[in-house]
């Protein structure tokens, strides 16, 4: 049970020219306090991502202040710092799907549309997330965008189709996956749109020429990768327009 | 001191596990699907062509880490195999013929690299990631699979491929 949303802690951290400022706001459970990344906008629209970074993260960062610049406000929750958690893929188990219920909540109350974000196996946490939260409160997120979507359950065996995580498939969301066309996930997009599709969800997929999964995260990034990382705000941008026009026929 | 050694004994067996994957036997075999490609250098191979033969049917790209640093490995392997009928057609997935020439000029493999460059035959393996290898028996049914880089010079996987040929 979610105690109260405490206040401001610190913020104003970081300006750059005329970029967003950065907030922290600490979301208090029955087991924790939750840190979360703040990038405050005027618009409707509110993008609650969960990069499990412990709070490193500069790309992201520097994409939720262009985008909180067009009106776009973000949030960053560190969810593994909140549980002490090591950036491993098995921690994302341990991270109660209550919490993230809390957080939705919080975001929701801001009166915005709330959209969902999270890249590589992190894309099953915001899964998760939507799923429980779905199964209380239907049709109040206004969709998700998965980043290279990592989200088989073992090593795909070669002849036959992949299995994926239990989460796949349990959401009704509107989804949106970009995908990097030098991995080889690009050729089981399509086989992961239909798995996505199965709970109900309307799901788009975009290839993005030219780069490599993780490519906002890599530390061998080509110019593509580059160019890509420092326009990821409006690929989410296009995104959100896209997941809002699903909005609109449903 | 004993556990020092215990915790060695540990790491080199899973760091060997990683190196020398086994092959996964398909019971009952089944037929391997239809590939017929361009090499490099727009030869078509059929893999019908190679029927009594072993075939290593694997699906590689330039940019899979695992991919390149086993190649080394592949080529040892084909010189291993010499006196066995047996053929490696290394299908590259979906790059572009001046992008796998640039590579091929630094790795080197001496085996056949098949182009596809509109992916076709990826979905018609089945094939979810890489590298995604197809033991193919001298009859033409998929025999073994494997994923992952792995040193394919390995004396045991050489011994299997060896009593697959006869």
């Amino acid at each position: 049970m979610m105690q109260l949303v405490a206040g401001l802690v610190s913020g104003w951290l970081l300006l750059c020219g005329n970029l967003s400022a950065m907030e922290h706001i600490t979301l208090d459970t029955d087991d924790t306090s939750i840190d979360i990344r703040v990038f405050p906008a005027e618009g409707e629209r509110l993008l609650l991502g969960f990069p499990c970074d412990e709070g490193k993260s500069v790309a992201e960062e520097n994409t939720a202040r262009s985008l909180a610049n067009d009106g776009i406000e973000v949030w960053m929750p560190d969810m593994l710092s909140a549980y002490m958690l090591p950036k491993l893929r098995s921690s994302l188990h341990q991270i109660p799907g209550e919490d993230l219920g809390h957080i939705i909540e919080a975001a929701l109350k801001t009166g915005k549309q709330v959209y969902l974000i999270a890249g590589g196996p992190d894309t099953e946490l915001i899964l998760r997330a939507a799923e429980q939260w779905e199964k209380t409160h239907p049709d109040t997120l206004a969709g998700a965008v998965l980043l290279y979507p990592r989200l088989y359950k073992n090593s795909p065996e070669p002849g036959q189709a992949p299995e994926y995580l239990e989460v796949v498939g349990k959401t009704k969301l509107p989804i949106f996956v970009l995908e990097g066309e030098r991995t080889p996930n690009r050729w089981s997009v399509d086989h992961l749109q239909q798995a996505l599709a199965q709970g109900g969800s309307p799901v788009q997929v975009k290839v993005i020429p030219s780069v490599r999964g993780y490519f906002y995260n890599r530390r061998d990034a080509n110019r593509s990768e580059e160019v890509v990382t420092s326009q990821l705000a409006g690929l989410i941008k296009v995104s959100l327009f896209y997941l809002s026009q699903e909005q609109m026929h449903e | 001191m004993n556990k020092s050694v215990a915790i060695l004994l540990v790491f080199l067996s899973l760091f060997s596990s990683s190196l020398f994957a086994e092959l996964h036997s398909v019971e009952p075999p089944v037929a391997a699907p239809a590939l017929s490609l361009p090499d490099t250098d727009g030869t078509l191979h059929n893999l019908e062509d190679y029927r009594g033969q072993v075939v290593l049917v694997q699906f590689w790209a330039t940019y899979c880490p695992p991919c390149i640093k086993e190649m080394p490995s592949m080529n040892r392997m084909q010189t291993k195999l010499a006196d066995t009928p047996f053929k490696i057609l290394a299908v590259n997935m979906g790059e572009t013929l001046p992008e796998v020439k640039a590579f091929l000029e630094k790795v080197k493999p001496e085996f056949t690299i098949l182009m596809d460059e509109t992916g076709h035959t990826i979905a018609d393996w089945k094939v979810y990631g890489a590298p995604s290898n197809f033991i193919i028996g001298p009859e033409g049914k998929v025999r073994y699979t494997l994923f992952g880089g792995v040193e394919w010079d390995d004396d045991k996987l050489i011994a299997q491929l060896k009593a697959l040929a006869n």
